[in-house]
């Protein structure tokens, strides 16, 4: 009976797969699995891996995306604190912690309904976290005064705490603000401001550079004053000291001082006269006190 | 075995069926079933072959793989990857491979602000006019610290470092790092000066915005590495004109500041040389002044024997000569005799030679 053997076998085998295909599930790793019982949920959530169920209709697998899911806020426009109105848009990462809570909160698990569920809470939290915080906790040029990851985790504490207290099974892994625009008209006001400050800066840049330019000029004037000043000085006092030098020989003349002044006297009119020059002497000063009573014929005698 | 054995045997057997056939007609329709078997029996044989086969899968240089076994992963951590090469797993529905690109870098770029154009219309350098206002959802900007408006936008390189986190821990996670990235310009954005970003500190921008990502990407565990960040500003297009005037009166205010440098490295430079030359002229002065005094010493010293001897006759002597020196460098000479009275003549010049007014001076010997 070989052949039957192989037919009980091919059989067998055929019954175990369908077997396995009736009374087991596969959880892939991205997912979480809950098992109802009768409509009922029963038993924890599954790992991934391989279950045994019973067959529909005693048992049904609900099986989710476990993955941590993408959800960003359309543009919302809301108002600080200080009245300003400012366009938002909020990105959050989630995903589904309990499947069990999640089916109980949303029909079949409806994942399409859990987003709207959580846009819904993120956009009153929106509006009421901004409405805490002025202008300046989100733009600001001190780095302390500035409370952008405190405005987040303020909104992700509050999204988080409501999803926990209505038990929808989800939970938030990040939260940000991924958008902080201004209403168009505003645009147009914040361009005209930009502009009047960008003309303050090129006319300080103007005067600046002249004012500027004249403090080094005037600067570099001064100081080559003093250093000429300096070496006036330094000139000065170097002649003294030749004076002060000179002044050593003064014994020498002083052995004789009337031939030390004719000398002296000789000197000058030497040097006097070196350029060209007119004398007029009358015929008392000699050399010419030769001529004197030597001629009567007085005018018209030229050499 | 046996059921081969039947195939090849046309005859009919006798243990199959005992009674003989008389029918040709059944015989012929048992005949074609057995050899139908036959060809089903192959068909499975051949699929079991091909199912098992099936398992052989192939990773490339530049990816990694992972094995689910029945929905879950084989091993832990980094002993879940298998590296390039052929691999073998069970067959679906038992294992299931998912293959990861890992060594490559991945680029991602950031959704907020710029303007609104297509990438099209950037190549083509032909890009819309602007709009006096930025309208929301469409044109995308960032606040600053000093609350101006700009465009910036981030590219951002990146390595998967921690495959099963990256593929098994997010839908999207590339979506997920375009959001960091978004949150990370506008966030660094606001602690930055509209200059600073756009001028004096673009490299510090960059950074930061680099900075801030890694931090987000590592509190996401997002199971990547930031490789480079590069970050691109500028002002809005609407404002242009005025901030390239700032720009260039900036470049004009440095160009002043630097003639002024130059005028001052050049003042202080010639007043040093003529402070040393003013210095040197009275060291040579000095040493000039010096020697002529020990000269007239020394020649002093020498006369003074001389003098001693006839002070009267040496005194008259010394002055002829300069006289006769003086008068041989005096251009003309004129004898003004005293007249017979004894009186001196009288005499009137004119003056305007060398001094410059023309006035005339009258002048009396």
């Amino acid at each position: 009976m070989k052949r039957n053997l192989i037919t009980l076998i091919t059989g067998a085998v055929l019954i175990v797969i369908f077997a396995l295909l009736l009374f087991t599930f596969q959880v892939r790793q991205s997912e979480v699995a809950v098992v109802t019982t009768f409509g009922r949920i029963t038993g924890p959530p599954c790992e991934p891996g391989l279950h045994l169920r019973w067959p529909w209709p005693v048992q049904q697998v609900y099986k989710f995306d476990g993955r941590i899911q993408n959800f960003q806020e359309k543009f919302r426009e809301t108002l600080t604190a200080d009245q300003i109105s400012l366009i938002t848009s909020i990105y959050v990462g989630w995903k589904i912690s309990d499947p069990s809570a999640f089916l109980n909160s949303f029909k079949d698990g409806s994942v399409t309904a859990a987003r709207s569920q959580l846009e819904s809470l993120l956009a009153s939290d929106n509006i009421t976290v901004v409405g805490k915080h002025p202008l300046a906790d989100f733009v600001n040029i001190d780095p302390k005064q500035l409370q952008f990851d405190q405005i987040q985790a303020e909104m992700e504490q509050m999204v988080q705490g409501e999803l926990q207290t209505n038990n929808y099974g989800i939970q938030i892994e990040f939260l940000g603000i991924q958008q902080l625009g201004l209403p168009e008209s505003v645009t147009q006001a914040v361009f005209d401001r930009m502009k009047s400050e960008r003309n303050i800066l090129i006319s300080r840049a103007q005067n600046e550079g002249l004012a500027e330019a004249i403090k080094i000029k005037a600067n570099a004037d001064r100081q080559a004053n003093e250093t000429l000043a300096n070496a006036q000085a330094e000139a000065t006092r170097i002649e003294g000291e030749g004076v002060a030098e000179a002044a050593k020989t003064l014994p020498v003349f002083q052995e004789n001082p009337e031939l030390a002044n004719f000398l002296l006297s000789i000197d000058a009119i030497k040097q006097a006269l070196n350029q060209r020059s007119t004398l007029f002497f009358d015929d008392r000063v000699p050399p010419f006190d030769l001529f004197h009573g030597t001629l009567t014929n007085p005018p018209s005698d030229r050499p | 075995m046996s059921d081969e054995h039947d195939h090849h045997d046309p005859a009919p057997e006798p243990s199959a069926t005992p009674m003989a056939p008389e029918d040709a007609g059944s015989q012929a329709l048992a005949e074609a079933l057995r050899s139908s078997f036959a060809i089903v029996k192959f068909v499975m044989v051949a699929l079991v072959v091909i199912f098992l086969g099936s398992g052989f899968f192939q990773v490339g240089t530049q990816e990694k793989a992972i094995i689910l076994r029945f929905g879950k992963t084989v091993g832990q951590g980094q002993a879940a990857l298998l590296g390039p090469g052929l691999h073998w797993s069970f067959p679906y529905p038992i294992d299931e491979v998912v293959k990861i690109p890992i060594t490559e870098i991945q680029k991602i770029s950031s959704t907020i602000g710029w303007f609104a154009v297509t990438p099209a219309q950037e190549l083509s350098g032909n890009l819309p006019p602007p709009g006096p206002s930025l309208v929301p959802g469409v044109d995308g900007y960032v606040i600053t610290a000093d609350r101006n408006i700009i465009h910036t936008r981030a590219t951002l390189y990146y390595q998967v470092d921690d495959p099963i986190r990256y593929v098994f821990g997010f839908t999207s996670a590339s979506n997920t790092i375009q959001n960091a990235l978004n949150n990370a310009l506008l966030d660094t954005a606001a602690q930055f000066k509209v200059d600073d970003v756009l001028y004096s500190d673009v490299a510090g921008f960059q950074e930061a915005v680099q900075q801030r990502v890694s931090d987000l990407a590592d509190g996401e565990r997002l199971g990547i590495t930031v490789k480079q960040c590069n970050v691109d500003s500028m002002p809005p297009r609407q404002l242009k004109d005025v901030f390239d005037q700032v720009t260039a009166a900036r470049q004009n205010q440095n160009k002043v500041l630097d003639d002024a440098h130059s005028y001052e490295n050049q003042t202080t430079n010639s007043a040093g040389a003529q402070a040393s030359t003013i210095i040197n002229e009275a060291r040579s002065a000095r040493a000039r002044y010096v020697q002529s005094v020990q000269a007239d010493a020394k020649a002093f010293s020498a006369l003074l024997p001389n003098y001693k001897i006839n002070p009267g006759l040496f005194r008259q002597q010394e002055l002829v000569q300069v006289m006769g020196q003086a008068l041989t460098n005096v251009d003309f000479k004129t004898y003004l005799p005293t007249t017979a009275n004894g009186k001196p003549i009288e005499l009137r010049l004119l003056l305007n030679r060398e001094p410059p007014g023309p006035k005339t001076a009258p002048a009396n010997p």
